[in-house]
């Protein structure tokens, strides 16, 4: 508190660790000229937890659980990118079907990841309606995460060797009907992107990272391909079943938050047509090959597109069934670095959406929860679950039994 | 089979010949562990930033990802991890004894680094030399000194995250009981 803030005309301001554009912690220490900043310190890893320490002390296979929980929103990428390190250090290949099984799910986590952040750089501009409808649709694709792995975020659906469950024909038409509903909508809000003068006026020209800017600060992911760096390791190194799997990188020039929402939304049209191939094309067959109990001692760099770009982990392994050193590195872990350059030179108001903007993580809550009554405890299912809320509403006036949402209960 | 592995590393297999006909120290050095990989041996900090510039310099490998630091029993490891425009990844591997682990921050080529390298001084006990201002990262304040809780030694279960103290056992209290039996 003794530290000064106040320097001649600038003043400095700490925006966190709680700050109005996540529900993550982080500190953005400002430097403000009047409204602008002039100056930007990145102040991060509140949310350290020693992951990589736990790793060290448990076997493979309790890792990959760990590995996992790295992030409640693309837990898919990392559980695949530790997987396909670990099968190469042991020479495993995988079954052609779980190959395919993994991108169908990576493809359903970049969907839901990019309706999340649109949602969000939404609210962050104050265009709630479209905060609204974003997140509704992501209610489709997490139903369909559900019923193919059991859970909407953390799908546990990886092991080393291939995948725990099957897709069973149910679910492959339900992906192929949410295709078809999301896929109108995706357009429509490209359609509002490109056509809505307000959104365009708010969006463009903030957040600015020119292309040169983003290869000397490493950004990765959208935010390089809105640089016009066409960067995607899922063409770079196709990995798993994207060797067969035409996929076009998308990029865009305007290099700003305006640049970064069309490549989102590009990226979601993209991935409908990564599922559709998915879907006519994934054969029959195994599900998964056994893994030795000790993995060869040896190092392997093993990465993965997430849907905020490039995760690359390092594993290093000593012979026996606990790895010597696990290395994550996320791609939010990339982008920070040119996020100050991002800010310097801002408006203030226009800090909380250039910090969104690069879509840092943050974990979404499971919604499957025990209930202890005494000496009764229940577990609720999604359809009681969903109930109970209604009626937790309906109580308290709002009707959402009014609300028509019948793509959400089709598959349940 | 031999004649597909060579020809699909061949873009690596040049940089490789790149490198050793510019330092032909590094000969036997440096190699292709796979497709889109290069890895190198334990290099000396001379060797290592010589070779760390002239990648970036001359070879077009402008990113740079990330550095893993290893505990490597009386040594620490770091492993400098750079990405070229296709994507192929150099791994370049520096050392330096935990007796004096000091080597030099590589900000000044390498601006993404500047997190990573802060990473290693909190949870290596690396003494990085030339890294910009700022505040630490990841450990929170008063984290107590001397305390690098990715070495091997350090032992999460003797960490008391009340009082943030570190309390291993005394070395020599297994003596002790036994000389009281």
């Amino acid at each position: 508190m003794n530290e000064k803030r106040i320097i001649g005309n600038r003043i400095v301001i700490p925006i966190g660790p709680q700050h109005p554009s996540l529900k993550e912690p982080g500190c953005f220490t400002i430097t403000l000229e009047g409204e602008k900043v002039v100056h930007a310190v990145i102040g991060v890893g509140y949310n350290h937890r020693g992951l990589e320490k736990a790793c060290e002390s448990r076997s493979f296979i309790q890792t990959l659980y760990l590995i996992e929980r790295v992030c409640g929103i693309c837990s898919h990428t990392h559980s695949t990118a530790f997987c396909q390190g670990i099968e190469e250090l042991s020479g495993i290949t995988v079954p052609r079907r779980a190959a395919y099984i993994r991108v169908i799910i990576a493809e359903l986590e970049r969907l839901h990841s990019h309706l999340l952040w649109l949602g969000v750089a939404a609210h962050e501009i104050g265009f709630d309606t479209l905060f609204m409808y974003s997140w509704r649709d992501r209610e489709k694709v997490l139903d369909i995460l559900a019923e193919a792995c059991g859970n909407r975020v953390n799908y546990g659906i990886n092991t080393v060797g291939g995948v725990r469950r099957d897709l069973d024909d149910n679910v492959i038409q339900g992906i192929s009907k949410m295709a078809d509903s999301l896929e109108n909508q995706l357009k429509y809000y490209l359609d509002l992107v490109m056509i809505d003068t307000t959104l365009s006026a708010r969006l463009s020209g903030i957040g600015k990272l020119s292309r040169e800017d983003a290869m000397k600060f490493g950004a990765v992911g959208p935010v390089a391909r809105a640089a016009g760096i066409s960067y995607d390791i899922r063409t770079i190194e196709p990995y798993g079943a994207y060797g067969e799997i035409p996929v076009k990188v998308i990029t865009d020039d305007h290099a700003d938050v305006f640049g970064r929402t069309v490549v989102r939304i590009r990226e979601m049209l993209e991935s409908l047509e990564i599922l559709r191939f998915c879907i006519k094309n994934i054969p029959d067959g195994g599900i998964a090959v056994k893994a030795p109990r000790r993995i060869p001692a040896g190092e392997v760099i093993s990465r993965t597109e997430a849907p905020r770009g490039e995760n690359i982990h390092y594993i290093r392994s000593n012979g026996t069934d606990i790895l010597d050193r696990v290395r994550v590195r996320a791609p939010t872990e990339a982008n920070w670095h040119g996020m100050k350059h991002m800010l310097e030179g801002q408006y203030l108001a226009d800090v909380p959406i250039t910090i969104a903007a690069i879509d840092p993580c943050y974990s979404c809550a499971d919604r499957a929860i025990v209930i202890n009554s005494g000496n009764k405890t229940e577990v609720m299912d999604w359809q009681r679950l969903r109930q109970y809320s209604i009626e937790w509403y309906k109580k308290r006036g709002v009707d959402m039994a009014s609300v028509k949402m019948p793509e959400s209960k089709a598959y349940f | 089979m031999q004649d597909e592995q060579t020809s699909t590393v061949q873009a690596e297999q040049a940089i490789v010949e790149k490198i050793c006909e510019k330092f032909g120290f590094l000969t036997g050095k440096v190699f292709v562990q796979r497709k889109k990989r290069i890895l190198t041996q334990p290099l000396d900090k001379e060797e290592f930033e010589q070779l760390l510039h002239y990648a970036h310099d001359e070879l077009g490998f402008y990113r740079a990802s990330h550095v893993v630091g290893t505990d490597d029993g009386e040594d620490l490891g770091f492993i400098y991890l750079l990405v070229n425009e296709e994507g192929v990844i150099l791994a370049l591997k520096e050392r330096a004894p935990k007796s004096n682990p000091q080597i030099n921050s590589m900000t000044g080529v390498f601006p993404s680094l500047e997190l990573h390298e802060r990473e290693l001084v909190d949870l290596f006990g690396a003494d990085v030399r030339g890294l910009p201002e700022g505040p630490s990262f990841p450990l929170p304040d008063g984290w107590p000194k001397g305390n690098y809780p990715m070495r091997k030694d350090w032992k999460p279960e003797y960490f008391d995250r009340k009082t943030m103290t570190y309390n291993p056992p005394r070395e020599d209290a297994d003596k002790e009981a036994k000389s009281d039996e």
